[in-house]
């Protein structure tokens, strides 16, 4: 199944850091909950790891990871994600990711597009949860991106007032794919679809 | 009749006798015995690996981790059934397909490696560590798309075969094309019309999902030589011919047996990889091997039943008169044609789509299309591809009255082949048997007080503030049955006949063994019935086995609803053989000419004189103790009946819905089902078979859908989301009855499992539509769910 996502997240941190992070392969993995860079094969290619569990379905995608576009100029990379798990699932993204500035120069905004394409036993259970549980995965992502934003930008500007707020409230850092909070997402939904607004 | 006669033809409990079902005792106990009770010294356990993905060339497969896991006795992939020739098997539809993937996958759920275990566990856990590197290629879901020119090559086994097993492929993921009646006739019909109406509708892929998922038990004997399956089939004969030809074991060295099923309807036919595979692994091994698939198998990889996108076309003068017909089906068969259907009809019985109606032209074509589903296409509880027809010609007719503004009673009154027509020659060529339509029809109208609910449903129109839709479905359903007539119907060259060989025993009592076996249907209770009636002994005391190929006579199996029309025609046939030599034996005993002698309900007595006769338990002791003269000694007899013709059973049914403006909700009102199958045997078991019928009918027409996402991933293949009904959902079913007996059956029986399901569908979708008919509304596409019909009502600006 195929979901088109295109998500905009505004990082209490100012552009060169976030761009720096989404350089970063590596380190923007790590944002990636239950995601890991495992080998480096060059600049562009990497293996990485993603653990996820939804209800039933367990999986452990092992997987490529290409860098197909970076653009210095327009502060926007695009990369490609493709892996499979042994159980019975794949899983291939392709993201564009850019950062452009904000409202004020501590301030900036992740833009990110992506279309994911999952088949296998994920596909078959998850067809009704995929939307929530994509959602809730990229906000996971983008706390973190946030978190790790915020972490180098205080430290760069101790006086700045992120580096105060973080010291006082140490952003939340999502670990893992955590199958309760996805759970708690889907059932959300169907609340608010059942007796939401309409549309 | 006077009443010691009755209570003589009573303690029989023959044909038109409600009595028991002699199976419920075992099976309401927990003591039946099905493929999965079956235990074997040694039995060792058998699990299937499956591709992931819909499309896909298979880079490599990497057994090592699994056969390192201690329990683990083989791991089995195409590589190594390609020596023994069997990592490709032929179909029943005259295709190949794969056993166990070779090269590429080419639908998800697909076999790829099977894993034999001493435990179920560490079979599982085998699949698990099993690991298959996959190169991912576009998947083709929708049949229109696999028909475009650059579309992905589906079959590279086929590549450049522009020859099918059923005439000229046009195109690399086109099977077959498939054509009945009289084109020009039909065209001529068309251009001559007063009125002309054309409608798209698609049945959807439904599975048929028996509550007993498929599996077998494969016992080779290395020192006999000789093999043993217990296999969940509807048709265990034809499968030990296709294991003999397959394997090159003789016929009389493999044993199938089909013990008791939970349940087929159309889903045991065909044969399956993971048989195939079982039986091999039993080779290999020398031990028992046991494979039983889970649900979320059955219903992803087994057949399912369906998938056509049809067009039809209906030309008419102003009055209503149908004068002609067209019909064009894309029929999406999946990655291997596997339909299960006589030899000779890719598109099975669907030129029955006349129906009940005396259309003077007619002409469809049906073509099979590749794509990267599933293969099947399977007789979901209906004669091959009967119910598809019959949805067509039922919407047709619904779909042209309302186009003329015409009652959909009125309509088909005025096209009905008429009671003085039978037997009725159809456009297509089907010879109609007997029937009487507008009785039946005229029964229901007034049972149900058609008018009355017309005018009550012109009233809720008329008031904004009704909080539902009212729609009143009617359909005149007529089926073929009885499959089939050898010089028409084969199955891989086998005639369609069926057998019955029956033994009765020196003291009266009898054993029936049969060619079909019993799903469900409950053969052991009304088989006997009819040899209670022919022969004059107890039904009580006659025994019906099936479905051991060893000790019963050859016969293709149930399914299509042929065991009544085809076998019990056999049971019929091979009691008067006995009956003929019980009268020889009758008149030696009573010392008189077979001439003077009348049979009377359990014996023959000398014409005019009660006092002299002999029983058939009498003349049994006597035919093994004192036979006359130069006569055999014993009393039994085999017949294998080739029917003349099909059978057609017909029905009328109606349906009132009320539809929630707010909500899209259905409620299924009232169901009038009057069903005519001619003879009836068992009116309990009838109405069971009914009742069950219409459930399911229920099931395809409110929520029944398989459901591919673009990749080919199958959505919804858990009862989670396959609709199955229970108690809570099921309406209310009023069941009723005409009696027009086949003139060419023996008993004058027709079949009516399969029926009320034909029937019941069209008969939902009428009554879904004719609740929106006054929005402009002529067909919605099934399944009629709360969130579909909730679309509808959007769509046609209803407010709650």
């Amino acid at each position: 199944m195929q979901v088109k996502l295109e998500k905009e997240y505004p990082i209490p941190a100012n552009m060169d850091t976030c761009w720096h992070i989404l350089c970063d392969v590596e380190q923007l993995a790590g944002c990636m909950p239950g995601a890991e860079i495992t080998e480096r094969v060059d600049e562009k290619n990497y293996v990485g790891l993603v653990k996820v569990k939804v209800g039933p379905a367990t999986a452990a995608f092992t997987g490529k990871i290409e860098l197909l576009g970076f653009d210095e100029a327009g502060k926007s990379i695009r990369l490609m994600g493709k892996g499979a798990d042994k159980s019975g699932s794949t899983a291939s993204m392709d993201l564009t990711a850019s950062v452009r500035a904000g409202a004020t120069p501590g301030e900036c905004v992740l833009i990110g597009t992506s279309d994911v394409i999952i088949n296998g036993k994920f596909a078959q259970f998850g067809g009704r949860m995929m939307n929530s549980v994509s959602d809730m995965i990229l906000q996971q992502f983008a706390d973190n991106f946030s978190a790790k934003a915020q972490a180098v930008y205080g430290q760069a500007n101790p006086a700045s007032a992120q580096a105060q707020a973080t010291a006082q409230h140490p952003p939340k850092v999502h670990k893992g794919i955590n199958a309760f909070a996805i759970m708690w997402v889907v059932i959300k939904d169907l609340f608010s679809n059942l007796f939401g607004a309409k549309k | 009749m006077n009443s010691p006669l009755n209570d003589r033809k009573a303690a029989l409990m023959g044909m038109g006798d409600s009595r028991l079902r002699k199976e419920d005792a075992r099976f309401i106990q927990g003591k039946g015995n099905y493929v999965d009770d079956i235990k074997m010294p040694d039995m060792v356990y058998m699990d299937i690996v499956r591709s992931p993905v819909a499309h896909a060339r298979i880079k490599k497969i990497n057994k090592e981790a699994a056969l390192a896991i201690p329990g683990v006795l083989a791991v089995l992939t195409a590589d190594d059934l390609k020596p023994l020739k069997l990592h490709w098997m032929p179909t029943l539809a005259g295709d190949v397909q794969a056993v166990l993937a070779d090269e590429k996958v080419h639908f998800q759920m697909q076999e790829v490696a099977v894993v034999i275990a001493t435990e179920r566990y560490i079979a599982a856990d085998g699949v698990e560590a099993v690991s298959v590197e996959y190169e991912e290629l576009t998947a083709v879901i929708d049949p229109f798309k696999a028909l475009e020119k650059g579309a992905p090559v589906l079959r590279e086994d086929l590549a450049g075969k522009t020859e099918g097993a059923h005439g000229k492929r046009y195109h690399h993921n086109h099977i077959f094309t498939w054509e009945a009646g009289d084109k020009a006739k039909a065209d001529v019909a068309f251009s001559a019309a007063e009125v002309t109406v054309k409608q798209d509708m698609f049945y959807p892929r439904v599975h048929p999902c028996p509550l007993e998922t498929c599996g077998c038990v494969a016992s080779f004997d290395p020192v006999r030589g000789e093999l043993t399956t217990f296999m969940t089939s509807q048709a265990p004969h034809v499968v030990r011919t296709v294991v003999s030809l397959l394997s090159g074991i003789a016929e009389s060295k493999i044993r199938i047996v089909s013990p008791d099923i939970g349940g087929g309807f159309g889903n045991k036919v065909p044969v399956y990889p993971g048989y195939v595979c079982a039986i091999v692994a039993s080779i290999v091994l020398g031990r028992p091997v046991k494979w039983i698939e889970d649900r979320v198998e059955n219903i992803s990889s087994t057949g399912f039943a369906r998938d056509y996108h049809m067009t039809g076309e209906l030309a008419a003068t102003k009055a209503g008169k149908i004068t002609g017909l067209r019909v064009n089906v894309i029929a999406d068969h999946g990655a291997f044609d596997s339909c299960a259907d006589p030899t000779k009809f890719p598109a099975g019985m669907f030129h029955i789509v006349s129906g009940s109606y005396d259309i003077p032209a007619a002409y469809c074509r049906v073509d099979g299309v590749y794509t990267n589903k599933a293969p099947g296409g399977v007789a979901y509880r209906c004669s091959f591809r009967v119910t598809e027809a019959v949805y067509l010609i039922e919407r047709m007719v619904d779909v042209l009255a309302q186009d003329l503004k015409m009652d959909k009673a009125e309509i088909r009154s005025k096209n009905f082949i008429r009671k003085e027509q039978f037997p009725y020659t159809s456009a297509f060529g089907f010879e109609y048997d007997s029937g009487d339509y507008q009785g039946a029809l005229d029964k229901v109208l007034n049972a149900c007080d058609y008018k009355g609910l017309r005018v009550e449903q012109a009233a809720k129109r008329a008031d904004p503030n009704s909080p539902t839709l009212m729609g009143i479905g009617l359909v005149s359903f007529t089926e073929v049955v009885g499959a089939g007539p050898s010089k028409m119907c084969d199955i891989l060259g086998v005639g369609m006949f069926d057998s019955c060989e029956i033994r009765v025993h020196p003291t009266g009592s009898a054993i029936a063994r049969m060619g079909t076996i019993s799903t469900g249907q409950a053969h052991q209770t009304t088989y006997a019935q009819i040899i209670a009636t022919e022969l004059g002994l107890p039904s009580e005391v006659i025994q019906v086995e099936e479905g051991d190929t060893s000790t019963a006579p050859y016969g293709l199996g149930t399914y299509g609803s042929r065991s009544t029309p085809v076998a019990g025609a056999a049971i019929a046939m091979a009691s008067r053989k006995i009956h003929a030599k019980a009268k020889k034996i009758a008149a030696h005993l009573l010392e008189v000419s077979e001439n003077d002698l009348e049979w009377e309900i359990d014996r023959f007595k000398v014409k005019g004189q009660d006092a002299k006769f002999k029983t058939m338990k009498d003349i049994a002791w006597a035919a093994y103790n004192k036979p006359p003269a130069g006569m055999e000694p014993g009393l039994e007899a085999v017949h294998y009946y080739d029917p003349p013709n099909f059978t057609f059973p017909f029905g009328i049914y109606l349906c009132v819905v009320d539809i929630d403006k707010a909500t899209g909700e259905t409620k299924i009102r009232r169901f009038y089902a009057l069903d005519d199958c001619g003879t009836r045997i068992n009116p309990m078991i009838i109405e069971g078979q009914i009742h069950g019928g219409l459930t399911e009918g229920f099931a395809v027409a409110m929520g029944q859908q398989l459901t591919f996402d673009a990749q080919g991933n199958i959505q919804g293949n858990t009862l989670m989301d396959y609709f199955l009904p229970t108690f809570v959902e099921t309406p209310k079913w009023e069941t009723d009855f005409t009696v027009t007996p086949s003139p060419h059956h023996p008993i004058g029986a027709k079949g009516v499992a399969e029926s009320p399901h034909v029937g019941s569908i069209p008969t939902f979708t009428s009554a879904v539509v004719d609740a929106f008919s006054h929005l402009g509304v002529a067909h919605m596409n099934m399944p009629h769910n709360a969130f579909r019909v909730w679309q509808q009502l959007q769509a046609s600006g209803v407010k709650s």
